[in-house]
């Protein structure tokens, strides 16, 4: 198997260098060398996209990642959280973070559409310090809005529903009725940030789960 | 002929297979170096908005920029780099410190029960040390920053962080509780200094 795929590589290298040999004086060791360092650099990189990104798990729609920022991470962990990540984040038992741009049906998030984002009686984020659900753009950058709200958290003054669970409204226009849970989204596409500061035990351990964001139909 | 073009390609496949292994690695153990010299240039070099940072100093979001995210206008040449990500939650304290000349002492007010952090990171992102709520409490305190190089002894009162390199990233979080709490949120936050240490200082 292994050298049939070789033989097709092959195949394909030689295919090119027929046709690079009448752009290029001559193939020579440099030039292989030279090739083969470009070549193996743009893998290298491929590569190490793909890593990082297995690194990172997947729920509800949900994307984290575990075990950053610790002395004990590795070097490739440590890369793929720097790189997902895109700067310095915090280790886990300071703060935990999710990221989503789809539904928990794994339709890209619109403003076009109503979501909620149910939790269950007692099933809000448990922290030690504060937990909140933010809206950004494509761009990752914060949303306009008729009444200059940017997230929702323990500190905005959810209403819970009469069993003790709460809904979040994300939607472009004002939920009747429910504007206090009301997370306003832009009209186009959307991502939302959880962070949920000094994770709870079941954080820590990976037992608890973000529900997923639910279109309303 | 043949001869030939296989020659040349396991010459050019042999490179390519250890680029691609060496170069895997690479840009995984160098990435978060890169991401690091981005933050210390941004820092260092352009500033949030009120010009470059200085070394061994911090740098406070103004509450302008917390309150309104959208609606502030950075001056040209400044970074948007710590208030990017859309964060509602914590002002935002950093910093670039340089341990080569001394070590550098950090001053914390007292918290009074609220979450804060500061962060300390070496050039490969390894996070060494937190104060904070979770790790040191929220009670006022001040700890001497020493380079790896440093021999010398602790100043009553303080407590150390031993860096692994002269060169650190500091990163600070306050959460704020409110729009009417931005104001005491924003004075507790600059009240997150660094100073040289002097000689006979001690804590408080």
């Amino acid at each position: 198997m292994t050298s049939f795929r070789l033989g097709r590589e092959g195949k394909v290298v030689i295919g090119l260098g027929a046709r690079l040999r009448s752009l290029l004086p001559r193939r020579t060791i440099v030039s292989d060398v030279v090739q083969g360092i470009i070549v193996g650099g743009v893998l290298a990189f491929i590569t190490f996209h793909a890593l990082a990104f297995a690194y990172a798990t997947k729920e509800n729609g949900w994307t984290t990642m575990s075990g950053c920022a610790e002395p004990s991470t590795g070097i490739l962990l440590r890369g793929a959280c720097n790189y997902v990540f895109e700067g310095p984040i915090n280790a886990p038992q300071e703060a935990a973070y999710w990221t989503t741009s789809t539904d928990g049906a794994g339709q890209e998030l619109t403003g076009a559409h109503d979501y909620t984002l149910h939790f269950p009686p007692h099933g809000l984020p448990p922290n030690n310090a504060f937990w909140s659900l933010t809206m950004g753009n494509t761009r990752n950058q914060f949303v306009a809005n008729p009444i200059n709200r940017y997230s929702v958290s323990d500190r905005s003054g959810l209403v819970p529903n009469a069993d003790g669970s709460v809904d979040i409204f994300i939607q472009h226009t004002a939920p009747a009725g429910h504007e206090s849970n009301w997370l306003p989204a832009p009209t186009g596409a959307f991502k939302l940030w959880l962070r949920v500061y000094l994770p709870g035990q079941s954080i820590l351990n990976g037992k608890y789960r973000v529900p997923p964001v639910v279109e309303v139909r | 002929m043949m001869r030939m073009k296989h020659k040349h390609l396991i010459t050019f496949g042999s490179v390519m297979i250890v680029a691609w292994a060496l170069g895997t690695f690479l840009f995984a153990y160098f990435w978060p170096h890169f991401v690091y010299n981005h933050f210390k240039k941004a820092i260092l070099d352009q500033g949030f908005g009120s010009g470059p940072v200085p070394i061994n100093t911090l740098y406070v979001e103004p509450q302008a920029v917390f309150a309104d995210p959208l609606h502030t206008v950075l001056p040209p040449g400044s970074s948007n780099l710590l208030t990017v990500g859309v964060n509602h939650d914590t002002l935002l304290v950093g910093g670039c410190l340089d341990l080569s000349t001394g070590p550098q002492v950090l001053d914390v007010p007292g918290f009074s029960g609220r979450y804060y952090s500061v962060q300390f990171s070496d050039p490969f992102d390894v996070v060494f040390a937190y104060v904070g709520t979770r790790t040191t409490g929220t009670q006022a305190g001040k700890y001497i920053i020493t380079g790896p190089d440093w021999k010398g002894a602790v100043p009553p009162g303080m407590r150390r962080i031993s860096s692994p390199s002269n060169s650190v990233l500091v990163l600070g979080r306050v959460l704020v509780y409110g729009d009417n709490d931005l104001s005491t949120a924003h004075d507790l936050a600059q009240q997150i200094e660094i100073m040289p240490l002097r000689t006979g200082q001690a804590g408080p």
